[in-house]
């Protein structure tokens, strides 16, 4: 019990890391915000509910107002904001990217992370902060998925790094991979 | 040891302070290093590391300018790595790789080398140190001792001409230490040793010491370490980094 | 441990956390609720005048908590003049404002022990149910505890990855980043049984 409970909060630390340090960068030279990959990592790692947690747990104390967003944002503004559907997205999208590496434990970590990475992370995800969009800056759902477009590209490859570095952490620390258990 | 200028890797220090927010970690200094073997001692905050980090080219003086070799190691990235390495306290915080070859032959490939050249690197620096069957392992199967030796092959694959040792024995026992020792003392490069351990650098051609962001003793290893020495004995608790 | 709460003191700094969390909630239920752009540029125009009252120095912290906001603010104008309602466009920017500066007012004035409070007291009827919160409140400390470890790691192999290429440091370090904040867990965990586990430690 002490585990998972340390996993969890190690996690929503690691999440504000991945969101705080410099931008990492792919071969070709593209900067990302690896925060988003964080909350895959959640998913894809500690499974459906513990990922959740881990992200719910991230977000509580972004709300208590640590600057633990990507850029050092926090506080409740950022709850009152434009973002606001990714915000509460993020739990969904961990819950349903742990929902298929659990479901899908019998095959090779890679692709079933990579599917899970993809459908939690980004389908999922997008559903809640496009809405929110729509509703914070009254908008259509044509516009706001216009001005999400860009962002597309680089969630793609978050959820192909993500599948990746699930894989490396399996081979490395099987028994905390919890998703797999 | 005969004391041999090493023009090649020449590090020459002219004004350089560094200041971290309102702390200043060193100020105006001015040194030409090129001995083979320089220790750099000192205490905990005595700026010694941020020395190191200077040289290494990780951060920019804030005043003052700072050469090896010729290169401004800062503004200049691909000359730097090719002149100075730089090894690191805990391998733990160093070793990025999963596996030895891929740690290996990471500094190769970002010297422009081929995947398979960087390969075939790799694999000759494991050879040169007798590891040869290291090239799969993982990091995580190996002892302390041996990712220091890890950490130091993959600095000595991209050759550099100055090695810079941030407290590289830390943790390790007596013969681990020894050992690992005998294999620095060996290499051609300069080394620039910077530990807060007098022991460590026995037998180099010249000792800096640092204090406070200032060069507090400069010159052959026994007289400067004899006078550190007589400071850390006389220094009261009140100086202890408690 | 470093929050958004100013050190510049506020008369707000005073109110109880609770009471500032309720009278947010109200007054942007009530800014959602209000359409016109009257109502909108009082509202920002009130919001102006709390930020003012602890002085300049608080408004400048203020209007910068604001930064990424404007590019919402010129999307949201463009859009709605794209639609020709720009007079709408601009309403939606000022409510957004208004409401984001209030939130980020309480967030400035409230210390973070005092949330953490009101956080325990909002769950107390779960706890009535049975549900133990001290994990919880663990939980918070490892997290807080461990997000400065996690960055120092960070750093020390971004320093290890710069000091051997000279382009920017690749999305590999992700990987003895998350190892670290793994391994960490399971030390942590380990600590906690040697000492009888959660409950016993907390009870102790």
């Amino acid at each position: 019990m002490e585990r998972q409970i340390t996993l969890i909060a190690l996690f929503a630390a690691l999440i504000a890391v991945l969101g705080l340090v410099p931008k990492f960068t792919l071969a070709s030279g593209i900067p990302i915000t690896a925060q988003g990959m964080g909350i895959m990592l959640c998913g894809t790692v500690l499974g459906a509910r513990r990922g959740a947690l881990a992200v719910l747990l991230f977000l509580g104390l972004v709300a208590l107002g640590l600057p633990l967003l990507a850029g050092g944002r926090g506080g409740l503004g950022v709850f009152a904001g434009p973002t606001v559907g990714f915000l509460i997205g993020f739990p969904i999208a961990a819950f349903v990217a742990g929902l298929i590496t659990e479901r899908l434990r019998k095959a090779p970590v890679f692709p079933a992370a990579l599917l899970a990475a993809v459908l939690g992370g980004i389908v999922v995800l997008y559903i809640p902060g496009i809405l929110g969009m729509m509703v914070m800056l009254n908008l259509t759902l044509k516009q706001a998925a216009i001005s999400m477009l860009p962002f597309i590209p680089g969630d793609v490859i978050k959820a192909g790094l993500a599948a990746a570095l699930t894989a490396s952490l399996y081979k490395a620390r099987p028994a905390s991979v919890l998703s797999r258990a | 040891m005969t004391v041999q200028a090493v023009a090649d890797g020449s590090i020459e220090i002219i004004g350089v302070t560094c200041c971290f927010g309102s702390r200043v970690a060193l100020r105006d200094l001015t040194l030409t290093l090129s001995e083979r073997r320089i220790g750099i001692i000192g205490r905990n905050g005595s700026g010694k590391t941020t020395l190191a980090r200077l040289v290494a080219g990780l951060i920019a003086p804030d005043a003052g300018t700072l050469h090896v070799g010729g290169v401004d190691v800062h503004a200049d990235r691909k000359a730097a790595i090719r002149k100075v390495g730089i090894l690191f306290q805990n391998p733990d915080h160093q070793i990025i790789f999963p596996t030895v070859e891929e740690e290996l032959a990471f500094g190769l490939r970002q010297l422009g080398q081929t995947k398979s050249d960087a390969r075939k690197g790799a694999h000759a620096m494991l050879a040169r140190f007798g590891r040869e069957n290291w090239h799969d392992r993982s990091v995580d199967s190996l002892s302390q001792g041996q990712r220091h030796l890890v950490c130091l092959m993959a600095v000595l694959a991209m050759q550099p001409s100055v090695i810079l040792l941030d407290e590289p024995f830390s943790g390790l026992d007596i013969p681990t230490t020894r050992a690992l020792r005998g294999y620095l003392d060996s290499l051609p490069a300069m080394l620039v040793h910077v530990t807060h351990d007098p022991t460590a650098i026995s037998g180099y051609d010249r000792a800096i010491w640092l204090d406070d962001g200032r060069v507090a003793g400069d010159g052959p290893v026994a007289e400067v370490l004899e006078r550190y020495l007589a400071a850390m004995e006389g220094a009261g608790d009140a100086d202890a980094d408690l | 441990m470093l929050t958004l709460t100013s050190d510049i003191r506020t008369p707000y700094h005073g109110l109880r956390a609770g009471v500032k969390l309720a009278a947010l909630c109200g007054a942007t239920v009530g800014l959602f609720w209000l359409q016109s752009v009257a109502a909108m540029a009082g509202g920002v125009a009130a919001v102006t005048a709390l930020y003012l009252v602890p002085g300049p120095r608080f408004l400048r912290d203020g209007l910068r908590q604001l930064k990424p906001l404007w590019v919402f603010v010129a999307l949201v104008i463009a859009w709605h003049a794209v639609m020709l309602d720009a007079m709408a466009g601009v309403t939606i920017a000022l409510r957004l404002v208004a409401a984001v500066a209030l939130a980020n007012l309480v967030t400035m004035t409230t210390r973070f022990d005092d949330l953490i409070d009101v956080v325990m007291w909002l769950l107390t009827p779960l706890r009535r149910l049975g549900l133990n919160t001290v994990p919880l409140g663990f939980a918070i400390v490892l997290v807080v505890r461990f997000i400065p470890v996690l960055m120092d790691k960070a750093s020390k192999l971004f320093d290890a990855w710069r000091a051997r290429s000279a382009r920017r440091v690749g999305w590999q370090v992700a990987l003895p980043i998350t190892l670290g904040a793994i391994d960490d867990a399971e030390h942590v965990a380990e600590a906690l049984r040697a000492r009888g586990g959660l409950i016993a430690s907390q009870e102790a």
